[in-house]
This record gives structure tokens, C-alpha cells and sequence, in this order.
């Protein structure tokens, strides 16, 4: 169980938390989102008791990570985003090691019981810096599982991982969630999206969004807007399907025509059918277009220029549509215009690989 | 539990002492020079000179602290600080104290080694000789002090910094500046005719107190072994630790 409470970080001048809240329930894969810099790693820091808060309060397992940092630590195994490991002991030693500071007993045995978790058993004698990526992210891993604790917490644990190790992580994650707290952080979004029970969505140090991917999925999806696919022209196409009165705009897009409709809760699909049969056209497609969490992340990290804080509030003054920078303006676009969402998530070079997992994904679908 | 911790860091880092080439290049290119120093003043001795001045070998090794003790320390902790392996040490539940402890006494435990391997000279000595065994004592107890101090003050650096280049530099030049506070209190002293003589002279002596060869040079050296002068390496060593571990403190407040 873990409870933040309006918890603050400054760092002298740069606060890189502001005054977050949530819960991570026992049995549940939390996952924490956000663009990279967004205070995902220093909110862990916190957790964990590397650093203390500048304000606000968090338990973890019932103490508090200030007052009662010792209990805290003995109950949380802990992954950072480095994998820091001492590369010149065997992959055994070192949990050796990290169990006797614990004061764990029996550490030889548990050391193997971990190392079989992982699937390392057979390296379990090599020097650590013989180890790939893949196996010294699941020596952390052991580590963090060595003592048996009650709340996990995974700094991007999958990161910087081949495609094959990615999925053997995200497995083991799922598994371990079932029977722990589980605090994930990630800056992939499919990932949150298989993995996490429940998600909360940090920028800028702020909590933007909080629940189920379904449930954020559901709260955005109210656009109701509508992909058609037809054989036909597409500026008469387009000039037809904007002339039915339930429809408020329709525009061109890679798969197609994406029609929004004037009301969300009135669906336009049966009118748009009429009008395209009766103009002779053969419809292909006629779907509401699912908003995926890439786009709800977009959506809601779009103002993420580092120094621009300025310039998101006077963009939020204006009406959320300001974006006075080409980038910003480009991206949003790209975020709204459904059909071409490829070229939305490619325009935005930080999200490489969430591009890359989605198109994995797409492939395999 | 503490002791537990302690023991844990200890026996890791001494190993790490024993598996690394650099701890056997120091040991092999010091025992080398004492050897060559020590063979050609036996060579030069006669009955007249008495065999105990050979003691100068253990407090050649105490001079050269000033260069071997950062090259000792310098990985200590600036290596953690750079792989980030503080970050999770400092999430167990262990204490700075004991990471701290453990790590110096594993440095100390090395140059304890080292030291006693300069006894093969003394025991050379023994053949030809009688060596004054109660100076010797003095000798030895004090470089194995002085040997301590220079150690866990150049640990202090090393907390400091990522690099252990700048670890090692700033180590040795804190250690040749209380190797040669004798230097300064004499110059200090010098200046005891201006209108504050009493001031000056106290200070002075202040001054030559703070530093290592008040208490070891003209005290331990000839064999004279007293409190004060233990009592300064011990003090010395506890504040030095004390500071490291802080400094390891703030790093999590301002990392």
C-alpha cells in the first residue's frame, strides 16, 4: 500500500514535484506515467527514502517515508532506472551481499530462490559485467525481490531492453503485482496500457490524469468521432458528409474521412451511411474511431516545452488552443488528427518508442 | 545488526582490495623501494652505527601516505557515487555509519597488510643485530595509527567527488598540508616579536599540534608512546569518518 499525500520536491529553485496525490493498492500493478523529466524518478527517490520530501506526507506499508524511513526500506524493494550493480561480483554474490546488509538470514539460499524467479539460475556465477542488459535488469530485479517485500517499486524497468527481454519483464511484472504493491514507472504507454491495474499519469510534476486505462480510455473516447472509408472522391466526399446536420466538421486522413459529429452523444453513422450510398460511393469502412492512450497522452503532456511553463499558462488562458510554437501547434494537430497518428507520434522524436511499440503492436493485429 | 552491516561492507571491500591488480602494484612498487633502500644501507652499516636506526623503514611508508593513502581511498566512495550504486545501498535499511565504518576499516585492514610486510626487514635486522624492540612498538603502533588517519582523511574526498582523480589530488594535498603544519608553526612562530608574542607562540603550537609529525616523528618514532599523541590519531580518524559520513548524508538531500 502506498499513499501520497500533496507530496513536493524542490530542487533550489526547480520544483520537480508539485503537490502530487494517489494510492497504489496491494495486488495491483500501479503504473506511473509520463513524459521523461515529468518527476517520475524523483517521486520513486521519495518513496523509497533516498530523498526526503520538501512537503507533503507518503506511507508506504503504513510509515511514513520520513519519520520511519528504516521501516520503509526494510519493506520495499526497490529497482532504480540505472540498475546500479557492482559489475565485478558474480550475479550470486552480489545478492549475497545486498541480503547480508539487510540482515536477511539464510542468504545463500535465498540468493538462488531469486536467481530462479528470474530465470538466472545458470548465471548465477558469472561476474555481472558479463551479464547482457536484459540479465543484469533481472539481477535488479532480484535484488528487489530478495527480502521478500510487500511493495515493489520499479523505476522504468524495461527500458534500453530487446523487444523479447521487454515482454519477459512486463510478464514478470504482471505476476509480481498479483501478490504485491507494485509501482511501475514508464514512459512507453502500450506498456502501461498491458501491464497496469491502474494508472496515473504525471507531467511537469503534476498528476494529470488518474484510473483504469479503460476508464481513461472511456472518459476521452465521449469525442465520438467517426472514420469512413469509402470509394469515392474525397472532396465530395467530404462536402456531402459535412452537409448532415449532426455532423460539425468532416476532414481528410490517411485511412480515410474523420467525421466529428456536433453532439457526441448523437451518433451520425446512419446518416453517413445514406449519404454515401446515395451517391453511388462503396462503403468499405464506417467505425468510431478508438481514442488510444497514446493520444490521451498527448493530449494531456502536450505542453511539455521544458522552459515554457510561461507559455503553457498563457496557452491554458487562451483557451487550450493557444500553442503559439510551431512544434506545439504541429503536435497537437497531430494528436487530433486521428487518421494520421503515425505521423503524430513520429513528430514527437521523445516518443520514439512508443511509436515503435505501437506499430509492433499494430503489425500484430 | 549494525556490526552485521558493518562486517557485510567490510568483507566485501577487503576482497575487492585482494582481487584488484592495483593493491598488489602499490604493495609490490613499495615493498620494491624499501627493499632496495634497505639492502644498501645494511650493506653500508658498521659495528658502530646500532641497528635500530633501520626503523626509518616504517616511517618512510608513513611519508609516503601523503601519495599511497589517496591512491588507497580514492575508489572507496567516488566509484559508488559514479555507478549509482549509493542510490540502492542507501534505500536497505543500513545506516551511513556502518557503510562508512565498514568501508574504512577494509582500507585500513589493507594498509595494516602492507605495513606488516615491512616486518620481513625487521626480522632481517634481528639476524644481524639486537634491534631495540621497545621502539620498535613505538614505531610500529604509530605508523599503523598515522597510516589510519591519512586514510580516512583522504576517504573524505572521495565521498566528495565522482572522479578519483580528483579524489586522489585533493587527498594528497590534505595530507601534505597536516604533514607539514610543523612547517607552518615554525614560521608562525617566527613571527613572535611582533606585539603579541604569547598569542603567537600558542598559536603556533596549535598549529604544530594539528598536524601529523607533532605526533609521530619526534614522539612514537623514538619510541616514546604517548596518550595524547594515540589519543590525537583516534580523535582524528573519528572526526574524519564523521564528516565522510555526513557528506554521504547530504548527498541524498541534494541529489
Amino acid at each position: 500500500m502506498i499513499e501520497v499525500r500533496n507530496l513536493v520536491k524542490k530542487y533550489g529553485e526547480v520544483t520537480a514535484v508539485r503537490g502530487i496525490s494517489f494510492d497504489a493498492k496491494p495486488g495491483q500493478v500501479t503504473g506511473f506515467l509520463g513524459p521523461n523529466g515529468a518527476g517520475k524518478t524523483t517521486t520513486m527517490r521519495m518513496l523509497t527514502g533516498f530523498m526526503p520530501p520538501t512537503s507533503g506526507k507518503a506511507t508506504v506499508a503504513g510509515y511514513d517515508v520520513f519519520e520511519q524511513s528504516m521501516e520503509v526500506r526494510k519493506r520495499v524493494g526497490y529497482l532504480p532506472e540505472s540498475v546500479p550493480l557492482y559489475r565485478d561480483m558474480t550475479a550470486r554474490n552480489y545478492l549475497m551481499y545486498m541480503g547480508e546488509i539487510r540482515g536477511l538470514k539464510n542468504v545463500r539460499a535465498k540468493a538462488d530462490d531469486v536467481l530462479e524467479r528470474v530465470g538466472l539460475t545458470r548465471r548465477a556465477q558469472s561476474r555481472i559485467r558479463t551479464l547482457s542488459k536484459g540479465m543484469r535488469q533481472r539481477v535488479g530485479l532480484a535484488q528487489a525481490l530478495l527480502h521478500d517485500p510487500q511493495v515493489l517499486i520499479l523505476d522504468e524497468p524495461t527500458i534500453g531492453l530487446d523487444p523479447i527481454q521487454v515482454l519477459e519483464i512486463r510478464d514478470v511484472v504482471r505476476q509480481l503485482g498479483r501478490d504485491h504493491t507494485l509501482l511501475f514507472s514508464t514512459h512507453i504507454l502500450s506498456e502501461a496500457e498491458q501491464v497496469c491495474d491502474n494508472l496515473v499519469i504525471i507531467n511537469q510534476g503534476q498528476i494529470v490524469a488518474e484510473g483504469s486505462p479503460a476508464q481513461l480510455r472511456a472518459e476521452l473516447e465521449r469525442g465520438g468521432r467517426v472514420l469512413v472509408r469509402a470509394e469515392g472522391p474525397v472532396e465530395q466526399m467530404i462536402a456531402a458528409v459535412s452537409a448532415i446536420p449532426t455532423v460539425a466538421h468532416a476532414e481528410a486522413a490517411v485511412e480515410g474521412v474523420v467525421v466529428t459529429p456536433r453532439d457526441a452523444n448523437v451518433d451520425p453513422r446512419p446518416e453517413i451511411a445514406q449519404v454515401v450510398v446515395q451517391n453511388g460511393w462503396r462503403l468499405v469502412e464506417l467505425r468510431p474511431l478508438a481514442v488510444n492512450l497514446e493520444e490521451i497522452f498527448l493530449e494531456l503532456t502536450r505542453q511539455v516545452a521544458p522552459a515554457a511553463e510561461e507559455a503553457s499558462e498563457r496557452a491554458d488562458a487562451d483557451g487550450g488552443e493557444g500553442g503559439d510554437e510551431a512544434g506545439e501547434g504541429a503536435r497537437e494537430d497531430g494528436a487530433r488528427e486521428d487518421g494520421a497518428r503515425e505521423d503524430g507520434a513520429r513528430e514527437d522524436g521523445a516518443r520514439e518508442d512508443g511509436a515503435r511499440e505501437r506499430e509492433d503492436e499494430e503489425a500484430k493485429s | 545488526m549494525i556490526l552485521r552491516q558493518i562486517w557485510a561492507v567490510y568483507k566485501r571491500e577487503l576482497g575487492l582490495y585482494f582481487r584488484s591488480p592495483i593493491a598488489y602494484a602499490v604493495a609490490f612498487a613499495l615493498l620494491l623501494l624499501f627493499g632496495l633502500i634497505f639492502s644498501s644501507n645494511v650493506s653500508q652499516l658498521n659495528n658502530r652505527a646500532p641497528a635500530d636506526n633501520l626503523n626509518f623503514i616504517p616511517s618512510l611508508l608513513t611519508f609516503l601516505m601523503f601519495l599511497v593513502g589517496p591512491l588507497m581511498t580514492m575508489r572507496l566512495l567516488a566509484e559508488e557515487n559514479r555507478e549509482g550504486t549509493i542510490e540502492l545501498l542507501m534505500t536497505l535499511p543500513m545506516s551511513e555509519t556502518a557503510f562508512i565504518v565498514g568501508k574504512f576499516f577494509a582500507v585500513w585492514t589493507y594498509y595494516s597488510v602492507v605495513l606488516g610486510l615491512t616486518l620481513v626487514y625487521y626480522l632481517v635486522l634481528t639476524t644481524i643485530g639486537v634491534p631495540d624492540h621497545g621502539r620498535a612498538l613505538g614505531v610500529y603502533l604509530g605508523a599503523w595509527l598515522y597510516g589510519g588517519t591519512v586514510l580516512a582523511v583522504t576517504m573524505i574526498w572521495s565521498a566528495i567527488t565522482e572522479d578519483q582523480i580528483v579524489a586522489a589530488f585533493l587527498g594528497a594535498a590534505t595530507v601534505l598540508v597536516l604533514y607539514l603544519a610543523d612547517l607552518a608553526a615554525q614560521f608562525v612562530n617566527n613571527l613572535s616579536f611582533t606585539e603579541n608574542p604569547e598569542f603567537i607562540t600558542g598559536l603556533a603550537n596549535g598549529i604544530r599540534e594539528l598536524g601529523l609529525t607533532a605526533h609521530y616523528n619526534s614522539t612514537m618514532f623514538v619510541g616514546v608512546i604517548r596518550a595524547e599523541d594515540i589519543a590525537y590519531f583516534i580523535f582524528m580518524i573519528i572526526a574524519a569518518l564523521f564528516i565522510t559520513t555526513r557528506i554521504v548524508e547530504t548527498r541524498r538531500w541534494r541529489a
